[in-house]
Order: structure tokens, then sequence, then C-alpha cells
């Protein structure tokens, strides 16, 4: 960490620390122990998991002020992609799952095409719109994408070979989970670098102040399109863990507003204004729709999700997260660390 | 030669000449007032030189070579900065980062911000007084700290010549003065400075000359005495349209005395 | 062949300018997006519909029931916009996307998930006119729509409330400064949009599957419309409903019924990458 000059002023402590998450992660790492033999209980972390993934992506976009109601579309492809290949070609996940991340670049590189001038709310339309290209394709290309029958029984998450030991991730629910949440941990690092980075300092200026920003030397749209292709590739690696963890996908499941909805909602609830906020939303809000809410209300269980962002918009624009370290969503650290 | 040369520069928009056939040399370390009534292009003349708007005629040079329709960022890299008339911090911020993020984007590619760069942050935090909050949010900021905080992330940017837009809008006497010792010492560091400033409360502490504008075009330049006793100029800021009653009462306040 | 399809155009496009009419309204009296706009429309399709299953109601006596539903939604919406800070077309469309998720899970709770359609044998007849064969449904559509669309129109033009609403439209502060209650207007936007999409609502079920998360098509329509047109001119609401429905049509008969869905999104998508400053059109100064 990059430190900087002593200052006079004692440091003040934030209202609560990155540290404070700790238990939970290792209350994540040891899960798979305490759930003991509950198979649904990992399912519901490892789905939570994964859907915590999305939202960090799809924050690496909102960071720069661009609101997506479109990831659907990365997701999508994404999931297509790893799905197709392994299934048609065979091919290993363990390379089928990057190509699909790239698949999710090309797409965004035809939705910069369409947005790049857009801007807020009109930005957010033109994405929303934007999900139906993919969607209405993969529906109607039979030949290539076996249509609206969609991809069934597709091969599981890649296996692991570690000499002799052939670990097989997706015979076991374990595996999977460990898959995700490596995934999940990998990507938090991603996202935590690209915040601290100069990348980060100027996408967070340029959803600040974008003239300002342009005139301190920020090429704007590079910094835009930079953020758009980031978020694209993992939200596209994170459809393709989704296809190999379900092991069916159809277009209009993973095409839906529900993939687009969910990391603008888990983001915006849990702060997108911080690096963690969206994925800890991800974490409690899912498990709570699951095991609560699904039980007392099998048909319609997901309105949480609807009321969660109203109520946040109106009383914690910053989300829980950026509220609970209101004032320390800096990215450079200031005190005196010595 | 001249540090900054405007030549016939003219802004039309829709039908009207927001700035008509502006000829204008800056010298290298001079503090040159920009003064005229409301509406008469001071900030759009700032908007055609940092890049904003295109001109629709004339040309600007900088140091010798043309700079005219050069993007903003492009301009930043030749030496130019400015500020902007209402304070535009990155609010969800730190200080400290708002300076920042005025040293990293020089054209050659880092990942990180250097620990000069925030050395060289922290000092002119220093300079513009706000040493004692580098972690405050931006946005919580007082307006005139958000206004030398706007003062310090340009100056990040290392400028040859910089802009300053209306920053004295607002302030106390005792923080004018204030702000003028600032402006000085910024001079002191061989900046150039080109000052807007509708009341001339900032630029008759410190300019060297003024340049005065009115319905878009030069009705005076030179030593700001002279320009003052213009009768141009006078009559620009005494026939001040009435819709512009409260802000022409409040220069008369203010400015009057100069007359 | 070609004149089926410039007919059910017509027919489609004046009834989507029915429906673009309620969101254009309240846009441009309150700068608000509101994304549950095809959920609201929906949610009246359902209230005719189970009206119409299980009371044996006849079709035009379930408009007034659905325009009590969208209209109580709407005024909450209401409420609910006018606690939002700026960015209110951001804040508004994430909000309004809130309601629309709730809504369809209120809608999956009450009616389920199947497809249903209101069908009223008499639409599925038609007549000939000079060689051209007309269903009643067509018939009924075009007509009910652009006799609503007319009644909006005298409304706007000719009464006290209408001028009101069109000097809100176009400059809001001047409208507050020669004494009209802005807010009010406000208000009134979205009631007079809630009676249009009450009215909408069960035609769309007699021409569209309800389903819970069919309104997504309707509010991309919409907007579409809106955009196309720009807000307060009722004209080029009709010309762009008109487009829409007759390259559906056109997209139905050379690509088949499947490929229908893409049309609104391309149109929409294209007329932004061509307005990027919007509806209201205002680049920045």
């Amino acid at each position: 960490m990059i430190k900087g000059q002593p200052t006079s002023e004692p440091v003040q402590k934030p209202p609560i620390g990155q540290f404070a998450l700790l238990p939970g992660l290792a209350m994540l790492l040891v899960l798979p122990l305490v759930a003991g033999g509950s198979d649904y209980i990992l399912q519901v972390f490892t789905h939570a998991l994964l859907l915590a993934t999305l939202a960090l992506a799809w924050n690496i976009l909102a960071v720069s002020g661009s609101i997506s109601l479109g990831h659907a579309a990365f997701f999508g492809v994404g999931a297509y992609t790893s799905g197709l290949l392994s299934l048609e070609l065979g091919v290993s996940s363990w390379l089928t799952i990057p190509t699909a991340g790239l698949s999710a670049v090309a797409i965004a590189v035809l939705m910069w095409l369409f947005c790049h001038r857009l801007r807020g709310a009109y930005f957010a339309l033109a994405t929303l719109a934007f999900v139906e290209i993919p969607r209405v394709i993969t529906d109607n290309w039979d030949g290539l994408t076996r249509g609206s029958r969609g991809l069934v029984g597709l091969p599981g998450l890649p296996g692991l070979r570690l000499g002799a030991h052939h670990f097989d991730i997706s015979a076991s629910p374990t595996g999977s989970y460990y898959f995700v949440l490596g995934y999940g941990l990998l990507l938090l690092a991603m996202v935590t670098l690209i915040f601290r980075s100069n990348l980060g300092l100027a996408l967070q200026a340029i959803r600040e102040e974008e003239t300002a920003a342009s005139t301190l030397g920020i090429q704007v749209q590079k910094y835009r399109l930079m953020a758009l292709l980031l978020s694209a590739l993992f939200s596209g690696i994170t459809g393709a863990c989704y296809a190999h963890l379900v092991r069916y996908i159809e277009p209009g499941m993973v095409y839906g507003i529900h993939f687009s909805a969910i990391p603008l909602i888990f983001a915006i609830c849990g702060g997108r204004f911080t690096i963690i906020g969206p994925a800890l939303a991800a974490l409690v809000l899912y498990p709570l729709d699951q095991f609560l809410f699904h039980p007392l209300l099998p048909a319609g269980h997901e309105f949480l999700y609807g009321a969660v962002i109203i109520l946040t918009i109106l009383f914690l624009p910053s989300g829980f997260w950026g509220q609970l370290r209101k004032g320390h969503l800096v990215s450079i650290k200031t005190g005196s660390i010595e | 030669m001249s540090l900054l040369r405007l030549e016939a520069l003219s802004k039309k928009f829709g039908e009207h000449w927001a700035l008509k056939g502006i000829e204008f040399a800056l010298e290298e370390g001079e503090i040159v007032g920009l003064v005229g009534p409301n509406g008469a292009g001071k900030t759009t003349l700032f908007n055609l030189i940092t890049g904003r708007y295109k001109p629709s005629s004339g040309k600007i040079w900088f140091e010798g070579k043309d700079i005219t329709s050069c993007r903003p960022h492009e301009i930043r890299h030749f030496g130019i900065s400015r500020t902007f008339q209402s304070s535009r911090p990155f609010a969800k911020m730190s200080v400290l980062e708002n300076v920042v993020v005025g040293r990293i984007f020089r054209g050659e590619f880092h990942l990180f911000p250097h620990p000069t760069d925030i050395k060289t942050a922290l000092q002119l935090l220093e300079l513009v007084g706000l040493a004692h909050k580098p972690g405050a949010v931006a946005g919580e900021l007082t307006l005139s700290e958000q206004r030398r905080l706007d003062l310090a992330r340009a100056l990040a940017t290392e400028p040859r010549l910089l802009l300053l837009d209306e920053v004295v809008a607002g302030f106390s006497p005792l923080a004018v003065k204030q702000a003028a010792d600032l402006v000085q010492r910024v001079r002191e560091r061989g900046v150039t400075l080109f000052i807007v400033d509708h009341f001339l409360r900032l630029s008759l502490r410190v300019s060297d000359r003024l340049l005065a504008l009115d319905h878009g075009e030069k009705i005076a330049e030179g030593k700001p005495q002279e320009v003052m006793r213009n009768r141009e100029v006078i009559r620009a800021y005494l026939g001040v349209r009435h819709d512009d009653e409260e802000q022409s009462a409040e220069g008369m306040e203010h400015g009057g005395q100069a007359f | 062949m070609w004149t089926t399809v410039l007919v059910s155009g017509i027919a489609l496009g004046s009834f989507y300018t029915l429906v673009a009419l309620g969101f254009a309204l309240i846009f441009g009296v309150t700068h608000t997006f509101n994304l549950a706009y095809g959920e609201l429309l929906v949610l009246a399709g359902y209230v005719a519909y189970w009206l119409w299953k299980t009371y044996g109601i006849s079709l035009l006596f379930t408009f007034p029931a659905a325009i009590v539903v969208t209209l109580a939604v709407c005024l909450i919406l209401q409420r609910l916009f006018s606690r939002l800070r700026e960015p209110m077309e951001m804040n508004s469309l994430v909000v309004s996307f809130g309601l629309a998720i709730l809504l369809q899970n209120g809608m999956l709770f009450l009616f389920s998930g199947d497809y249903r359609m209101i069908r009223v044998p008499f639409l599925n007849e038609g007549f000939r006119f000079h060689g051209l064969y007309l269903s009643y449904g067509q018939f009924t559509l075009l007509a009910l729509s652009l006799l609503v669309i007319a009644l909006t129109y005298l409304l706007m033009r000719h009464t006290y409330l209408g001028k009101g609403l069109r000097a809100t439209i176009q400059d809001k502060e001047s409208a507050a400064l020669a004494g009209i209650n802005v807010s009010g207007m406000g208000i009134l936007a979205f009631a007079i949009g809630a009676i249009l999409i009450g009215l909408a609502g069960p035609l769309f079920g007699c021409i569209h599957y309800l389903y819970p998360t069919a309104g997504l098509q309707a509010t991309l329509i919409a907007i579409t419309i809106t955009i196309f047109a720009g807000v307060g001119r009722i004209r080029s609401l009709i010309l762009g409903g008109w487009i829409l429905g007759l390259a559906e049509s056109c997209a139905v008969v050379v690509l088949g019924a499947s490929w229908r869905e893409l049309v609104s999104a391309l149109m929409l998508i294209t007329l932004l990458a061509l307005r990027p400053y919007g509806i209201l059109g205002k680049e920045e100064q």
C-alpha cells in the first residue's frame, strides 16, 4: 500500500473496518465442513457466490457512472459460448470458460458502437434494449444454438489433475463450491486492483465530473470502454460458470431480465461506490431469498429484490456497506502508517 | 513569442455570436484579468481555450503551436489547466485523490499512482491550505475549500497557463485577500494566470493587465486603471440589462469603488 | 398479402400509440422514466382477464375496474417518485425497475406463470370491405385506439387542464411562474397515464398472451415511440406508432413471428445512437 506523508491529524477511525469481514470470509472457507451433508445449503451458497461475481463484474462498469440494464447479454453469450464449445467440440471447460469471457468482450464492443455517446438513463435504456439482439438471434439460429430447446446435458465445471490425483470438481457440490469461491476471491482481488489503480481513479473521476476529468487529461471514452470490456469479460466468465454449474441453459433463462436485474440490485443495495458491497449484498440477500422467502412464497418470492431496490434508492442511496463505511470509500490511504 | 495568442477567435451558438473576432496575446508570467458583464463570453472563451468547444473560426496558439480544436485531454498535455465557475470536485473521492487525479494522467501509462505523485499532491494541499484534511470526502467541503481544492487539482497538472473562472465569487473581503495572496504564490511558481472575474474583486488586486469583453467582442485591453476608465467598459457595466438586476446590484456594491 | 400487412400494421401501430401516450405524458410532465409501465399494462390486462373468466363480465365493463387498479398503483408510484433526488431520470428508472419486479412477482403469485388470453369469439370474425378482409378485432383495436387518442388530443388542446399540462411539458419553471401548480400537474399526468393504461391493458390482453414478464416488450415499445416523437406531439406519436407497427408486421411476414421482438429493440437503440441527448434533446451548453 502506498503511504502518504505523515499528517499532523490523527487518522480517523472508520466506523466499520474491512477487517470486520474476516470472520465472514472464514465462514465461507469452512462452510462445506459446517454445512455437513446438506447439499442444498452448499448449492444456495454456490449460487450466491456466483451472483456475487456477477455483481462485482457489473460494478466495474458502474464505477464509471454507467448503470447497465443489459448485463444479461454478456452473461448469456458467455453461457452459450462455453456451453456450445464443450457440447459440440468437446473442449475442456478450462478453455471454454475463458473463451466465453472473450466472446462477451466481443459483444461488448458491439454494444459500445451503439451506446458510446449515451449517458445516464439513456445508456441504461439502450443496454436494456440491446439484450434483445443476442437473445432473439440465439432463439432463432436453430442450426447453431439449438434455438429455444436450449442446451441440455452440459459438462460440469472443470476438473483438476495434480500429479496422480484427479479432483473432479463437478462431481461433488463441495468441489463446485470451492471452484466458484476461488473465482470469486480472484475477481475480488482484480476489482480491488482496478479500484486502487489509476484506471479506477480515472473511472471514479469520470463518474463524478466528466468535464473536469477530461480537463485533467483523462481520455474519457477510452476509460469508459475499458471499464465496459473488463465488466463484460468477467460477466461472460460468470455466465459460463453458471452454464456448467446448472448444466442446462435456454435463451429465455440466460438472456432474461433476471440476470440484468440481479447485479444491479445487489450492487446498488450493497453500495456501488464500494469494492465489496455488491458481493456482500449477494451473499446476504440471495440466501435470505432462498431460505426464508422461497419456502414462504414459492410463487413470487423475488418481490424481495424489488422491495430492496426501492428502499435502497429512497433511504440509503450509497447502499448499506457504503453507509457503514461512510467517508471511507477512498482508494488511496492518507494516514500516517509508519 | 507570446505564451497564448488568440487570432480572430469566434464562436457562434445557433444564430448568436458568443464571441466575435477576439484578438489577444498573453505573455509568459503575466496575470491577466478577463472582465465583462454577464453574457460577455468570458466562460465561452475559457471553454474554447481548453478544447471543450470548437471555435467557429479563428485560431488559438500556445507557445507557437496551433492548439485550435484540440481535445480537452490533449490541451492538458500542452500545459493548460483550469478551474470551473461552479467548482466541480470529484465529490465522492477524497481531497487527496482529487489532486492525485490531476497528477497522474500525463500521457505515459502507469498502473498505480507513484509515491512522488502523492507527495506532490500533499504539497499542493499545503499550498492551498487543505493539508489538514487529505482524507476528507471532497463533496463535504465548504464552498471556499472546494474552490481551493479545484485550484490544487488544476495546479497538479503542472500547467504553464492556468485559467481561473470566478474563484472568489461569494467570498468575504478577507477571503478575497487570501485568494489574492494565493494567486501571487501561484505566479511565483512560474505559472501564467488568466482570471475571469466578473466583479473585479480579485483582478484589480493582482492583474498586470485586463481584457474587457462585452457581447462577445473585445472592448478594451491594457493596464487595469486605464481599462476601468474606458467609457465602453463603464457603459457595459452600468448598462447591465435589468434581468441581471440581482447580480448587477452586487456588482455595484463590490466593484463600484473601482470606477 | 401486403394490404393485410398494412392493415394489421396500422391497427397494431395505433394501439402502440395508445400505449406510448401515457408514457410520453408522464415523462413530459415529470421527467421520470417509468420502467414499470409495461407491468402496469399487463396488470390491467390481468384484471380484465380475471373478471371476464371468473364472472363472465363483458370486456367492455372490465375497463373501469382496470382503471381503478392502475390509478391506485400509479398514484403510489407518483408518491415514490416525488421523494426522489437528482438525477431524476436515473433514479426514477431504477426505482420503477424495482416496482416492475414487485409487480411481476405479485402477478406471478396471483395469476401464476401460465399464458392467458382474453378470447372474445366475436373479435375473431371479420368482414370484407372493398375486397379487404378486416377482422372485428383489428377494427376494434384501430377504432378504440384512435378514439382514445382523439379524446386525449381534445383534452390537451381545448381544456384548461390540458393547457396546464402542455405548459408544464414545455417549461416547468415558466409554468410555475405563471401560477400553474406544477406538482399538481405531475399527479394529473400520472392519473391520465393510469386511465390510458387501464384502457389499453384489457385490449392488450385480447391481442397478446398475458404472463407476468410480458410487460418488458410493452415498456420498450412505449419508450421507443416516445423517443422517436419527443414529448407533447401527438401526431408524431401516431407516426411513430404506425412505423413501429408496420415494421413489426413486415418482420413477422418476412422473417417470422419470433423476430418481431427484435424490431422495437433495434429501433430504440438506433434512435438513441442518433439522438444521444435523449427525448428532450438538450445538449449541455
